[in-house]
């Protein structure tokens, strides 16, 4: 008997132990799919399928005009036999000037706000990001207002005496300082991040070290946040790369620009969804390669630094 | 059912029914009053009519000219859906949409038509009808059926600053000179291939053959260095006009109407190779589930009042030919008085454009180029 009731304390204790365990075991078998579900449907659904319709588009597979049509590959001939690859190139550099200036510009800020140990920098932070309380469209045709042939630049130099300037509106200037400034925020915000929680340790080691600020910076400081760095120019050369809004809103003739022809092929004159989707599909395979190779880059780089 | 012009889906006792009512209706309070009871009784259309329209002939500015429809059928206010273009309403139609009417310009009519997508109306519904200009009246035509009402007009011209600039002749010419870089507009619209093809006198602007075609679009890109902006909105084009950021461009008549009232010096150009006139024509979808209460829409859009206040408001003309605007400086810019104003000599009528997709590619080659 005391035999046996040793035997089931036991047990006991064996499944008191055990209990535990299977159910640690059990909650991520649920806890998986319930948390991850909803944003995997949601990729499916709204990004996946999307592209998927998309890509039948842009071989005729679907089409826009009830009738008979096929498979046919139209749209991608004219993609690369009509022009189009040079416009895209012309967004392409519009895009990457933007976004190398604009990280340039935002880095020395994000340095500033993050290493300078102003108390303030949350309150300046947030100053950074005040615009964006405002409408995207109202801050773009806002700089109609500054950049028009009378505009306030234009009236400031005419007062002076000098010669209105007459690119700056509807121009691809207008286009590229208007991204820039509508993008400063996004990209300052992933450098601050990578700057602030930066290991101020290894920059006493490198001053212990007889390294002058400017080596510190250098060797340190800048190979670390190179992340935030990468992050933030992908920030901003995905969006603006296919960006219409903007261009339509001050940048003109000369202005025009990739993901223009993409919604004039869904919006003017007559409706061509099947070059429309094929120029959509080639902008989300040219984004989709870059931000692999950015990213593998900044895995390369990490485990460099490791 | 669905798919048949609505007319023939009445049986025909219900037929006999409406002849026995109008005819009852009319004695005690006329045509129109007995056509619209006839309409209210055999006809059980309920919901709200879906209407898609341009922007400011909607609920943002456009109440006036269907206050009557709103006033006769308060059960059945109109819902709308904006159309930001032609082409942009065949996507939604082609991809869904289920408008009861909605409104295209003349040049589209052959093409919906033909594309099966809408029905005729009846203008014996239409009590206004009869006050519509003929010569609009037939171009919303085709094979013989009346597939569109024409409403709204005006004329596509250069809009230019008499202040700024001296033309050196009244010439589509002026938007492609070379002495105004910077300062021109051009409208985005593959009408641009037209007018380019009127300028170089191609034999037929609207089906230009491969060869004129390719030289209307090497005449564009070559002058597209001069052009500032091609505009998309009229907003867009008003207020680089007001603030000078352009002295030409083409426009329509509401824009010289706009720039007047701001006092700016402006004429709103006839081109000696003639300008080009739209016209405004409502489409009746085929399968509309209420057709009656479309055309009893179209029947307010289409009154004498309704006309005036377009007129007045929006400086555009009206095919009511009974409305008139109160100011004679539009009277005449318009030759509202003149009955063919729309027509040679004096304007060419927009017109179908067989090769639609063609010209459409050839204006995106110019833009892009």
């Amino acid at each position: 008997m005391g035999g046996s009731e040793a035997e089931l304390t036991l047990e006991a204790s064996a499944a008191e132990v055990a209990a535990p365990v299977r159910r640690r075991r059990r909650r991520p078998r649920l806890a998986t799919p319930a948390l991850l579900g909803l944003p995997i449907g949601w990729l499916v659904v709204f990004l996946l399928v999307p592209i998927v319709i998309v890509a039948l588009y842009s071989v005729d597979v679907l089409a826009l005009f009830p009738g008979p049509h096929s498979f046919a590959l139209g749209g991608w001939y004219r993609l690369f036999h009509q022009g189009y690859m040079s416009l895209f190139w012309k967004s392409a550099q519009m895009s990457l000037i933007v976004s190398a200036l604009v990280v340039l510009a935002a880095y020395p800020l994000a340095y500033f706000l993050a290493l300078s140990g102003t108390r303030r920098k949350y309150v300046l932070l947030l100053l950074l990001i005040a615009p964006f309380l405002t409408s995207y469209l109202l801050r773009v045709l806002a700089w109609k207002v500054i950049l028009g042939d009378n505009g306030v630049i234009n009236s400031a130099l005419r007062s002076l005496g000098l010669h209105p300037l007459s690119f700056l509106l509807y121009s691809r200037f207008a286009v590229m300082l208007v991204l820039g400034y509508v993008w400063l925020p996004f990209v300052a915000l992933p450098i601050f991040v990578t700057l602030d929680t930066l290991d101020r340790r290894l920059l006493e080691a490198a001053s212990d070290l007889y390294a002058s600020r400017w080596k510190a910076f250098l060797r340190v400081t800048l190979p670390l946040s190179m992340p935030g760095v990468v992050a933030a120019f992908l920030f901003v050369f995905i969006p603006t790369v296919g960006e219409f809004v903007t261009p339509s809103i001050v940048g003109g003739s000369s202005g025009y620009m990739y993901g223009n022809q993409i919604v004039d092929f869904f919006q003017q004159g007559f409706p061509d969804w099947e070059t429309g989707a094929t120029l959509s599909l080639f902008l989300i395979a040219v984004i989709s390669v870059l931000t692999f190779v950015f990213v593998r880059f900044l895995r390369l780089g990490e485990a460099r630094a490791a | 059912m669905e798919g048949e012009p609505f007319d023939r889906r009445l049986s025909r006792a219900d037929m006999l029914r409406l002849a026995a009512l109008a005819a009852g209706a009319g004695v005690v309070a006329g045509p129109a009053a007995a056509a619209d009871a006839a309409v209210r009784h055999l006809t059980k259309e309920t919901g709200h009519l879906q209407v898609m329209d341009w922007a400011g002939y909607c609920n943002d500015g456009g109440q006036s000219m269907y206050a009557a429809y709103v006033h006769a059928h308060p059960q059945n206010k109109p819902v709308f859906k904006h159309m930001t273009s032609e082409s942009n309403a065949l996507g939604q139609i082609n991809a869904g949409a289920r408008p009861d009417l909605f409104r295209p310009y003349v040049g589209w009519v052959k093409y919906f038509a033909k594309s099966g997508l809408v029905q005729p109306w009846n203008p014996k519904l239409i009590s206004n009808f009869p006050h519509l200009n003929k010569n609009m009246v037939k171009a919303g035509q085709y094979q013989g059926k009346q597939y569109g009402i024409p409403d709204d007009w005006g004329f596509d011209s250069i809009l230019y600053r008499t202040d700024k600039v001296h033309p050196k002749a009244q010439s589509w010419s002026l938007l492609f000179d070379s002495r105004y870089k910077g300062k021109i507009a051009w409208f985005d619209d593959l009408e641009m291939i037209t007018i380019a093809g009127l300028y170089l006198h191609a034999k037929n602007p609207w089906n230009q053959t491969s060869s004129e075609l390719s030289r209307s679009v090497n005449f564009l890109k070559s002058k597209k260095n001069l052009v500032r902006f091609n505009w998309a909105s009229e907003t867009d084009l008003d207020q680089a006009f007001a603030q000078g950021d352009v002295w030409i461009a083409y426009a329509w008549p509401n824009d010289w109407v706009q720039m007047k009232a701001k006092k700016l010096p402006v004429v709103y150009m006839h081109p000696k190779e003639k300008p080009i006139a739209w016209v405004g024509m409502f489409m009746l979808l085929k399968g509309s589930p209420r057709p009656h209460l479309a055309h009893a829409y179209v029947d307010a859009w289409s009154s004498k009042k309704s006309g005036k206040w377009l007129e007045d408001n929006y400086g555009y003309g009206h095919a009511n030919t009974q409305a008139r605007p109160q100011s004679s400086q539009l009277l005449r810019a318009l030759q509202l008085s003149n009955p063919k104003a729309v027509t040679l000599p004096n304007a060419y009528l927009d017109r179908d454009i067989p090769q639609r997709s063609q010209y459409n590619a050839a204006w995106e080659e110019v833009k892009r180029s």
